[in-house]
């Protein structure tokens, strides 16, 4: 029949066929593509294969890193002897753990609100929420250290716990109003005629239907209190080192150790990049809700 | 099962009133369809007789007991949801089972039941299935199911077939009808398709801007709309509407120059209009095609044809009108003139002004009783 016919004869041109890149042929089309990939991957990985590069290479070839071909894993061993960082590993490792545990339950809740509850009380905490995501980051720091030092707290896993906990509501809560809002509340109203209350219907069907969402949130707030350097610095001394801040202190009177700094960074890095690896999956599906 | 009674309800948003007083009883196991257009305030109602919707003002009764202030699970009511709403991380048996568990009903009584609600829904072999590997149908089965197995006093709909393709929905049309034999409960389904309001409803309710406009049986809002709402929102094609006169005995009224009997079951009510503006309306489907009784004469401006039947778009003057049921093999071409007999008893007569309905007043006293 003609009419079967008539829509294939004149195919409308597809959207991204049209402009610079239809000139050229579906080959260098994608040569072009492959190029800008490895152009900026390249741009984000270089600093990284630096950092790993000085860290294998000994104190005398710190500043001609691209030019040696002697290598050495003793920047490791030597940190590895030094207890100030082992222990500020150890630290920030329970630090994070523990902040992402302690602020998960919190965040989820309040993003919850968040996203199904209107009135006063959800309306309230959204602005608590929002002037502490307005005010500068770095102004939180010296009321945080004076408050930590008269509450006696300075300088334990406490002090330096609780802000972390308080930023992660604050900053995460938005995040995962935005998973909520992906999720079809109808699913709730079921439950509620189903005969649970409303923490019920939270608990039992919404919360389950954001485990992804959960996930994500979890590594993120893992990786932001493992990172973490302003609050690390001038909340924590001897007593509780961060490895972020046994970092910095290569950098002393004497000069700077490249070497060692490097080592430790890299360090850093392992349970960072374990924890993107395993939880990347999590982060892009609960990112993409 | 119980009767449902809405009394002086209203649901205001701020200022703004969703719902502005409605009052409605239906009877014990009656199937009621509320129906109108978007934004009417159809699921507003639903779900505030669900317990989802805070009431603003009025009472709703469920079975004798006001519910106002009762939560959702203390009704018991089942509701059908739009997006058929199935728990996305259960099976679909754990879908079913998950109102009775949450009823402490043991293992055995659960099982027994599903089985029952699955072998009328012919849901069987899907139990094992999350509802994200079903289709829009078999989803909205284990929807309905979820609802049987708890063998509630009230089911609410809300829309519940419209996601589906127009084939599946005439199915499922058909399948909710069976479905009331067998699980006999007073029904509330929302819906703006007339058809659906039409098929299944015992009961009908039309609905604009918050207020009820007409409650009755399909047929009764379909032979005597209470207004011009009601009258173009029920049937298909729509009802044709003119603005006519009538003549100083009430007798004939004027429509584009043609002088039209009103016939003998009007004649009476609309003795008090005489000599006024009147809103004249005919279904396309009274109209015949031939020179009988009243006529107006109009060139076929569009012809569709359906296959069973032919539509007609008449033009005369400044006024067009449809004509349905024309034999599809009526040797009519367009813009030619024809000729239709308008059967003078099946004109309906409208107050210009407020609209409502001026009819016999048999049936107004018989509506209003
Ligand atoms: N949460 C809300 N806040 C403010 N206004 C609302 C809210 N929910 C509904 N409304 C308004 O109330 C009115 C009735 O809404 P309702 O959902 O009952 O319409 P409906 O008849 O079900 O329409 P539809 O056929 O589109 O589903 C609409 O005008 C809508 O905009
Ligand atoms: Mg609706």
């Amino acid at each position: 029949m003609t009419v079967a016919t008539l829509d294939t004869r004149t195919p409308m041109p597809h959207k991204s066929e049209r402009g610079f890149f239809s000139l050229m042929a579906p080959g260098a089309r994608r040569a072009f593509f492959y190029l800008f990939v490895i152009g900026v991957g390249f741009i984000i990985a270089f600093p990284v294969l630096w950092l790993v590069l000085t860290s294998l290479r000994p104190a005398s070839g710190m500043f001609y890193v691209h030019r040696g071909t002697e290598f050495t894993l003793d920047n490791f061993f030597e940190v590895f002897e030094n207890r100030i960082v082992i222990k500020a590993y150890i630290n920030s490792a329970i630090i994070a753990t523990l902040a992402t545990v302690l602020s998960l339950g919190i965040t989820v809740t309040s993003g919850y609100m968040l996203s199904r509850f209107r009135g006063p009380i959800a309306s309230g905490w959204f602005s608590i929420i929002y002037v502490f995501r307005c005010v500068p980051y770095i102004s939180w720091v010296l009321p945080l250290y004076i408050l930590t030092q008269n509450l006696g707290v300075y300088d334990t896993y406490l002090g330096l716990l609780l802000p972390h906990i308080a930023v992660h509501i604050c900053f995460f809560s938005w995040l995962m109003k935005g998973f909520f809002d992906g999720i079809d509340p109808s699913m709730e109203y079921a439950a509620l005629i189903d005969g649970c209350t409303r923490w019920g219907a939270f608990v039992r069907v919404a919360l389950p239907s954001a485990v992804p969402g959960l996930a994500a949130l979890a590594v993120l707030c893992w990786l932001w209190t493992w990172n973490e350097f302003l609050f690390a610095l001038l909340l924590t001394s001897h007593q509780t080192p961060v490895l972020t801040v046994v970092m910095a202190q290569f950098v002393h009177e004497l000069g700077i150790e490249w070497n060692l700094m490097s080592a430790t960074a890299v360090m850093a890095l392992g349970p960072a990049l374990l924890i993107t690896f395993f939880g990347q999956k999590y982060v892009i599906t609960g990112l993409k809700i | 099962m119980a009767e449902v009674v809405l009394n002086q309800l209203v649901k205001s948003y701020g200022g703004m009133a969703a719902v502005r007083s409605i009052d409605l009883t239906i009877p014990d196991g009656a199937f009621a369809v509320l129906v109108g257009p978007s934004g009417c305030g159809k699921s507003t109602t639903l779900r505030m007789i669900a317990g989802l919707e805070e009431i603003s003002g009025g009472t709703i009764s469920i079975g004798g007991r006001v519910v106002n202030d009762l939560p959702p699970k203390d009704r018991d009511i089942a509701m059908v949801f739009q997006n058929y709403a199935l728990y996305q991380h259960m099976t679909v048996y754990d879908n079913l089972a998950f109102g009775l568990r949450n009823r402490k009903e043991s293992e055995a009584r659960i099982a027994e039941k599903i089985a029952h609600a699955a072998s009328i829904l012919s849901i069987e072999p899907l139990m094992q299935r999350r509802p994200k590997q079903l289709s829009g149908g078999q989803q909205q089965r284990v929807a309905l199911g979820r609802c049987i197995v708890r063998h509630p006093q009230v089911f609410l709909f809300d829309e519940p077939l419209s996601n589906l393709d127009a084939k599946l929905r005439a199915q499922m049309r058909i399948e909710l009808k069976r479905l009331r034999e067998r699980v006999p409960a007073t029904s509330v389904y929302v819906t703006h398709d007339q058809v659906e309001a039409m098929t299944l409803g015992d009961i009908v309710v039309i609905m604009k801007d918050g207020l009820i406009q007409q409650v009755g049986t399909p047929l009764q809002v379909y032979n005597d709309p209470a207004n011009l709402f009601v009258a173009g929102f029920i049937g298909a094609p729509a009802m044709n509407v003119f603005k006519g006169k009538l003549d100083a005995a009430g007798e004939k009224v004027m429509v584009e120059g043609v002088a039209l009997s009103v016939g003998e079951r009007n004649r009476a009510a609309l003795r008090g209009h005489a000599g006024r503006e009147v809103m004249v309306g005919i279904r396309p489907e009274h109209i015949a095609l031939g020179s009988h009784g009243n006529q107006l004469e109009g060139s076929v401006d569009v012809i569709e044809q359906l296959g069973s039947e032919m539509h007609l778009d008449l033009k005369m003057g400044n006024a067009a009108f449809t004509v349905a049921r024309v034999a599809p093999d009526a040797p009519i071409r367009l813009h030619e003139k024809v000729t239709v007999s308008i059967p003078a008893e099946r004109l309906h007569f409208f107050d210009a002004d407020s609209q409502q309905a001026i009819r016999p007043a048999s049936l107004s006293g018989a509506l209003a009783a």
